[in-house]
């Protein structure tokens, strides 16, 4: 039953995907840029929020797949997971590279510097770091190397849990550091009700375009796992 | 016990054999360690500050170029394959493995410390910078010897176990580094940093004992 309806909307990725995609990014993009009311304090530079926020969500939901996979990778052996861990991370590096540009442009006015060491900040590069790592290491086998896939894998169960670590020591390393450039502490006021609109918005098209991103990375990995699989069975017929 | 004792031993005596490896290892930090004091004297006049950082790197490094190697040779000469058929798990191969590269790292730390103790005239053969180091010493070397098993049989493998190893590593550098700050008396903060040292050596010590099997099963 849940199979089934599961493979039924897995059939309308094709139909359904782009064009919410498509729709709710443009509406997100003229959302921030019409609707949502310029910000008292930062100016326009503020309307990267939408973008912003929501690339680090959909980055997330990515690196939680990659995860989710590669626990399965390990224990089923299915190199049909290593496509989807494949696939996700590269979505979660993306959108992990977007929400740092973003935020650098974005701090830039409002900080006066691109980069700072802040705790948050820095967390967010480690994460990209090794999430580039894995897809780097996990390009340098072949498609159909099954011990490849274990062993990113594991590099990537590794990293997933290696997360809460570095979060907690990059906050004592900075917390306890005085800041060249204060962050703003204070709590931002409840969003306004058309930021608030913008932001459901932009949730709804960066989230259908990570999930169509990673839908067509998997596919895209699994079938040059297949073509692997049958010019290595060409091969070997024509040696025989 | 007994065969992860012979893991060890075979190590030990792979690691006396091939001395050149470990000693290039060993020669590799001597060197850094001396680059870096040329590149940052000439920045700061008191180089003790940046001692923690100097230190730690150059172990991490090494500790990565080591542990590369000790299996770069044994997947050259399919003896680890061989290794896995050994009617022993492959978790005590991992500990055996891990523990030969641990000793081996600790003499080319001691070797290390000694030089930067005459260099920078800073005693840094006090027992708790000794703890600190075995500690560090421990969660590194269990997470490197784990990814360079992994890394041995693929291409690039020299660059991509730093680019592996290294992000993994940030909370064990920032503790080390932190702590060996606090027992030479620089700032380095309030932060439990031993204790974060502890956590991570643990983690990354029970981690790597769980996924090794798993990473290796043929």
């Amino acid at each position: 039953m849940i199979v089934s309806t599961l493979r039924a909307i897995y059939g309308w990725r094709w139909s359904v995907l782009p064009p919410v995609a498509g729709v709710a990014v443009m509406a997100m993009v003229l959302g921030a840029l019409l609707v949502a009311p310029r910000e008292v304090v930062e100016g326009d530079v503020q309307r990267l929020l939408y973008i912003h926020f929501s690339s680090i969500l959909a980055a997330y939901g990515a690196f939680a797949i990659v995860f989710l996979a590669s626990v399965v990778v390990l224990w089923r052996r299915d190199l049909r997971w290593d496509a989807v861990a494949r696939g996700a991370a590269t979505v979660g590096v993306l959108f992990t590279g977007l929400t740092l540009a973003t935020g650098a442009i974005w701090g830039k006015p409002i900080w006066g510097v691109y980069w700072t060491w802040d705790a948050r900040l820095t967390s967010t590069l480690i994460l990209f770091l090794i999430y580039a790592a894995y897809l780097l290491a996990r390009s340098m086998a072949d498609e159909l190397d099954e011990q490849a896939a274990r062993f990113a894998a594991v590099f990537a169960i590794i990293g997933a849990l290696d997360i809460p670590l570095i979060m907690m020591s990059v906050r004592w390393w900075r917390t306890l550091h005085p800041q060249p450039i204060v962050l703003r502490g204070a709590e931002r006021p409840a969003l306004p009700p058309e930021m608030l609109i913008v932001m459901i918005v932009a949730f709804i098209g960066v989230g259908a375009l990570a999930v169509w991103l990673g839908v067509l990375r998997t596919e895209t990995e699994w079938l040059a796992k297949r073509t692997a699989a049958l010019r290595a069975a060409a091969d070997r017929r024509e040696g025989a | 016990m007994n065969a992860g004792l012979a893991v060890v031993a075979k190590d030990l005596r792979l690691a006396w054999r091939d001395r050149a490896g470990w000693a290039s290892a060993g020669a590799f930090a001597t060197i850094a360690v001396l680059t870096y004091s040329f590149a940052f004297d000439l920045a700061t006049g008191d180089i003790r500050p940046l001692l923690p950082g100097v230190l730690w790197t150059t172990f991490l490094f090494a500790s990565i170029f080591a542990g590369g190697q000790s299996f770069a040779r044994e997947s050259e000469e399919g003896t680890f394959d061989a290794l896995l058929l050994a009617p022993v798990p492959a978790t005590v191969i991992y500990l055996g493995k891990a523990t030969a590269n641990v000793i081996a790292m600790l003499v080319i730390e001691f070797a290390q410390l000694l030089l930067a103790t005459i260099l920078f005239d800073t005693n840094l053969l006090s027992p708790e910078l000794l703890v600190i180091v075995f500690i560090g010493t421990v969660g590194a070397v269990a997470l490197t010897t784990l990814l360079s098993t992994m890394s041995a049989s693929m291409r690039g493998r020299a660059m991509l176990l730093p680019v592996m190893a290294l992000p993994l590593l940030i909370p064990l550098l920032i503790g080390a580094v932190r702590a060996t700050g606090a027992s030479l008396d620089l700032e380095s903060g309030t932060a439990p940093w031993t204790l974060l040292l502890g956590v991570f050596a643990l983690w990354s010590a029970l981690l790597s004992v769980l996924l090794f099997p798993m990473a290796v099963e043929r």
